[in-house]
């Protein structure tokens, strides 16, 4: 019966070419679809999980409560770990603090030629670490084991780093690794790679204790005020702790210690390490990878709409189709076909439709998985097959089945005989007709919802890319430099020698460009009052020529007179106003001190608000001041006429000038780029859906009108000898999917800008939803489909009616 | 063999009831070859499709081998008939995804006859009805003629009792048509198969044993030879 079945439906997959088509590719790159996004977030929920006691573990972050709403902060301030251990006895810490775009240098042969050195920068992966670190994260020891990390200057690297650096990790036991040619570290372990699913991309550990003997070249502070999102505490609660109880003991933990007269309230509390790849409050992980969950549910939404789509597809052409099948059907039941059979014999086609496309799906998603990183931020060597998509795979075409081929089966195994033998089972009297329309609906529904969300992400990138950031970004070329006292010392010449090159406008050095995702942050006081500001203020430090290299404008007073004052600061117009301070020349001449700090300075300009982070959070109160040590960035402005010549030159001076450092200068302009590399991947997702979701639905439309034009070829032939026009046929099938369409976007559009307003609350500066975006929406479905509908309606509007109705 | 008492049949049209078959009560012994006649619109096919357990009669007794059949449910009706009917159409109403072959075995595939078994009864069909080497021809590539030739195989592949023939020759030639009724004479005096069919010709109807004449959903007159 089975065997008699699957023939069946073969044949008829044969015999109705077109359909099988439209259904199959409809089908098939829904699902293939379907089946990346399936592997984008099986990737992405597995962060983390690859610790067997991740359940256990933690993260203490840091939030700061002012008058002005809640800041968070991946940091915690260094006295804090101690303190902690004292509080918490039974709790297992370890702390971290990210070197960020540290080089390491393998040394050469010469001492004295630094040019044989291999020097390589590391941007992520690169820490001060405790030992105890690997008592609460399980490791793998190649060589060696934590207890290296007692002793300072040394150094435990992963596997993969040790054989970049060494050539086989075998040999890079005991072996000198020199990090920003300030320390000298002994390589004293190797441990195996972190996962790719893991937010610690460890590749090189360096002893805690090293960095507390550098305070100067790594920003050690011992300060409470001080906060860093570069250090950071892990902790392992014991089975009999729970994370509330914790969070409340820490509540008075926090009051204890903080004693700064600031208004500000700093609490910790703990994240848990499961949460901690999806908490976008922090900005990112340190493995610079973070994802939102909103953008994975968007993802997975896609899916299920897309999926969803081909499934309506495939119902509305096999009811349609079905009433051809009619006469089958009631021969069938009158030979003593069951209704149970005829259900399971449909239902055999459709699984072989859908076993069929699911092959085939497979195979355009083995195609399409290397361009996968391109919407999403997944590993090179990620597979397409393992347990958990062959899971998938099996059950989404059993779910397709089910969903595309209950119900044709039944309705066509509910013909009644006598009806289906003698062809009266038309369109109309299957009734499907109703639930047809609403599947189209629903179908278009889905497209502009798609098509809307793409224009408003589009638009708004758009904006976002070229939004005025108030300074100058392009053409700066940044060149990420060092802080010992070698580097320093060259500083001079080096700008000397720069600034020779007629195409170099000027030089700055400074710790941080204008916009970064830097939050390097103080508590500060104002005008000589010692009660301290009710918020905190981000830093910047910068010499006097950083004004004029980015362009800023000044509401009030101008830049430092000399680069090496102390005794010099300029506020943004954002800290001046949320001090209660009207006019900016008010505050200019008053005192300023950061926390910490002994001496008072002043107040000497006040710039013009411009953009100091991405453009999904709000302007930043920010000092810029000088502090020599910290300014290790050269930022170089250049003629836009000889780009590439002049950062050529650039970099042969730079690597005259510091032999011992590799060269990784980059423009800011496109440093600011990757801030939105995530929505700008979201924008190209919702375009490649959208793009996918119009062309399933058009699929369908087509398929629906073929269908629909070979039903009336005998009333368009009766129409035209009463002397309808050509344009008058092809209205008549038009204007039943025209006004779908138009029902369906009456639903769309609230729900779309519903969503799209939610997601725009991601961003501090956004675009207003105006009513261009979904005119535009509706102009182009409707054009797209009655492209689609006219060819073929135009093919039936042209036949000779001699023809179509010969038959009769 | 079956006997149908007071049935009627009609469809509710406004506040009127429209018969097609108004009160009708017939006896059909086993053995019989009846001809069922009347003009278009006499209610020759529905009476047909009463007895074939295709239609449902709006009020009346209906018994089938002494089984009343107007109070089953349609599953014990689907397989009463499967047992012992077997139908033969004006349209042939061959499946036209199935070759001959196929044609013929459906039937035996749905009363879950084994697959060897099947195999030997649809090879002595074709044998019988010398159509072995047509039989994996689909119907498009049949004439006519041979294509009820197949839907009487069919029909009669399950070894029914009574055959029901709707117009069989309706369709053909008369050379055809003089074949397919000597077939059924042959098939009722041979195998004692009932035979209950419908036609129009005077000549095809004198086939049959008894001749029952309708008008407008009654039985005007009923002779036997």
């Amino acid at each position: 019966m089975l065997k008699n079945y699957f023939k069946i439906a073969w044949r008829n997959i044969l015999r109705h070419k077109g359909y099988s088509i439209i259904n199959i590719s409809g089908l098939s790159v829904g699902i293939a679809a379907c089946l990346l996004i399936f592997v984008i977030l099986q990737f992405e929920l597995s962060f983390n999980t690859g610790f067997t006691n991740y359940k256990s573990l933690y993260h203490v972050a840091t939030k700061q409560i002012g008058e002005d709403g809640t800041t968070y902060n991946p940091g915690v301030s260094v006295p804090a770990l101690d303190a902690l251990r004292i509080d918490f006895p039974q709790v297992k810490f370890a702390a971290l603090n990210s070197s960020y775009g540290s080089q390491l240098t393998v040394p050469g042969n010469d001492p004295n030629n630094a040019l044989n050195d291999k020097k390589f920068s590391e941007d992520v992966g690169v820490f001060f670490m405790e030992p105890q670190f690997f008592d609460i994260f399980h490791s793998d020891w190649l060589a060696g084991d934590k207890s290296a990390l007692d002793q300072p200057n040394m150094v435990v690297i992963a596997q993969s780093t040790a054989t970049k650096y060494f050539g086989n990790w075998k040999q890079a036991m005991g072996k000198t690794l020199k990090m920003d040619n300030v320390l000298t570290l002994r390589v004293a372990g190797i441990i195996g790679d972190a996962p790719d699913n893991s937010d610690f991309p460890l590749k090189v550990m360096v002893s805690y204790t090293t960095w507390k003997e550098h305070p100067k070249d790594y920003n050690y502070s011992h300060e409470w005020g001080s906060l860093s999102s570069n250090h950071q505490i892990f902790a392992e609660l014991p089975q009999n702790m729970t994370a509330a109880n914790m969070d409340k003991q820490l509540v008075r933990f926090t009051a204890k210690f903080a004693k700064d007269k600031t208004k500000v309230t700093r609490a910790h509390f703990l994240q848990p390490l499961s949460d901690m790849h999806f908490d976008t409050r922090f900005g990112n992980t340190i493995g610079d990878h973070s994802t939102s969950m909103a953008t994975l549910r968007i993802l997975g939404l896609i899916a299920v709409l897309i999926i969803v789509m081909a499934s309506i597809n495939f119902i509305n052409l096999s009811t349609a189709q079905s009433v051809s099948r009619s006469k089958e059907v009631g021969i069938r039941k009158v030979l003593g076909s069951t209704r149970k059979q005829l259900i399971s014999q449909v239902l055999g086609e459709t699984t072989l439709i859908v076993v069929f496309s699911v092959a085939i799906a497979v195979a355009i998603a083995e195609l399409a998985l290397p361009y996968l990183k391109n919407i999403a931020t997944v590993p090179d060597n990620i597979r397409l097959f393992n347990a958990g998509t062959m899971m998938f795979l099996a059950l989404t075409t059993i779910a397709v089945i089910i969903l595309s081929g209950i119900y044709p089966a039944l309705v066509v195994s509910g013909f009644k005989p006598i009806l289906a033998i003698k062809n009266k089972i038309t369109a109309a009297s299957v009734g499907g007709i109703p639930l047809r329309r609403a599947l189209v609906v629903g179908q278009f529904f889905i497209a502009q919802l798609l098509i809307i969300g793409t224009l408003v992400a589009v638009k708004q990138m758009n904006y976002v890319n070229d939004a005025d950031l108030g300074f100058n970004k392009s053409a700066v070329l940044i060149l990420p430099g060092y802080t010992d006292s070698i580097s320093l010392g060259k500083m001079q010449t080096f700008k000397q020698q720069l600034l020779q090159n007629p195409q170099v406008k000027s030089v700055s050095f400074t710790s941080d460009a204008p916009s970064s995702d830097n939050n390097w942050g103080s508590n500060f006081y104002y005008n000589n009052d010692m009660k301290g500001a009710t918020f905190g203020v981000f830093m910047k430090f910068a010499d006097a020529d950083y004004f004029k290299t980015f362009g800023f404008k000044f509401a009030a007073g101008g830049g430092f007179d000399l680069s090496d004052t102390t005794r010099q600061v300029v506020v943004n117009e954002t800290l001046v106003h949320k001090l209660g301070v009207k006019n900016a020349g008010d505050a200019i001449g008053k005192t300023f001190k950061l926390g910490g700090a002994k001496k008072w300075a002043n107040i000497i300009g006040v710039v013009k608000d411009f953009k100091t982070n991405s453009l999904r959070d709000a302007v930043r109160p920010i000092v810029i001041l000088t502090q020599k040590e910290y300014e290790g960035q050269a930022a170089v402005k250049i003629q836009t006429t000889s780009l590439s010549k002049t950062t050529a030159a650039v970099k042969a001076l730079w690597e005259k000038t510091y032999p011992e450092y590799a060269y990784s200068g980059y423009f800011l302009d496109e440093k600011i780029a990757k801030f939105y590399e995530q929505e700008n991947k979201l924008a190209l997702v919702y375009k490649i859906f959208a793009g996918i979701a119009i062309f399933i639905s058009c699929l369908g439309l087509y398929g629906l009108v073929s269908y629909m034009a070979v039903q009336r070829t005998k009333e368009v032939g009766v129409r035209k000898v009463l002397g309808a026009s050509v344009a008058n046929i092809v209205f008549m099938f038009s204007k039943e999917f025209l006004l779908l369409i138009g029902i369906a976007f009456l639903i769309a559009m609230p729900t779309a800008w519903y969503l799209m307003s939610q997601w725009l609350q991601n961003f501090a500066y956004r675009i207003p939803l105006t009513a261009g975006v979904f005119l535009l929406a509706i102009v182009g479905s409707m054009g797209i489909a009655w492209l689609t509908v006219s060819y073929k309606a135009l093919k039936a509007a042209l036949v000779n009616p001699v023809k179509s109705l010969k038959s009769e | 063999m079956l006997s149908l008492q007071h049935i009627s049949k009609y469809y509710q049209v406004g506040g009127n009831k429209n018969f097609v078959i108004n009160d009708i009560s017939l006896d059909v012994d086993e053995g019989e070859f009846v001809s069922i006649m009347g003009p278009s619109g006499s209610g020759k096919s529905t009476l047909l499709n009463i007895i074939g357990m295709l239609d449902d009669p709006s009020t009346g007794y209906h018994y089938f081998v002494d089984q009343p059949v107007h109070q089953m449910k349609e599953k014990q009706r689907s397989a009463l008939y499967k047992q012992y009917i077997g139908f033969v159409f004006q349209a042939y109403h061959l499946i036209d995804e199935l070759t001959v072959y196929e044609n013929i075995e459906t039937p035996l595939i749905y009363q879950d006859v084994k697959g060897s078994e099947r195999k030997a009864m649809v090879a002595d069909m074709l044998d019988r009805f010398n159509i072995v080497g047509k039989k994996d021809l689909f119907p498009a590539q049949l004439s006519g003629g041979q294509q009820q030739l197949v839907g009487i195989a069919r029909a009669l592949i399950a070894k029914p009792k009574l055959l029901l023939a709707d117009e069989p020759t309706g369709n053909l030639n008369s050379k055809q048509g003089e074949e397919i009724m000597e077939l059924f004479r042959k098939l009722n005096k041979e195998d004692g198969v009932t035979i209950i069919q419908v036609t129009h010709s005077e000549k095809n109807a004198e086939y049959g044993s008894r001749i029952i004449n309708l008008l407008d959903g009654r039985v005007e007159s009923s002779k036997k030879f």
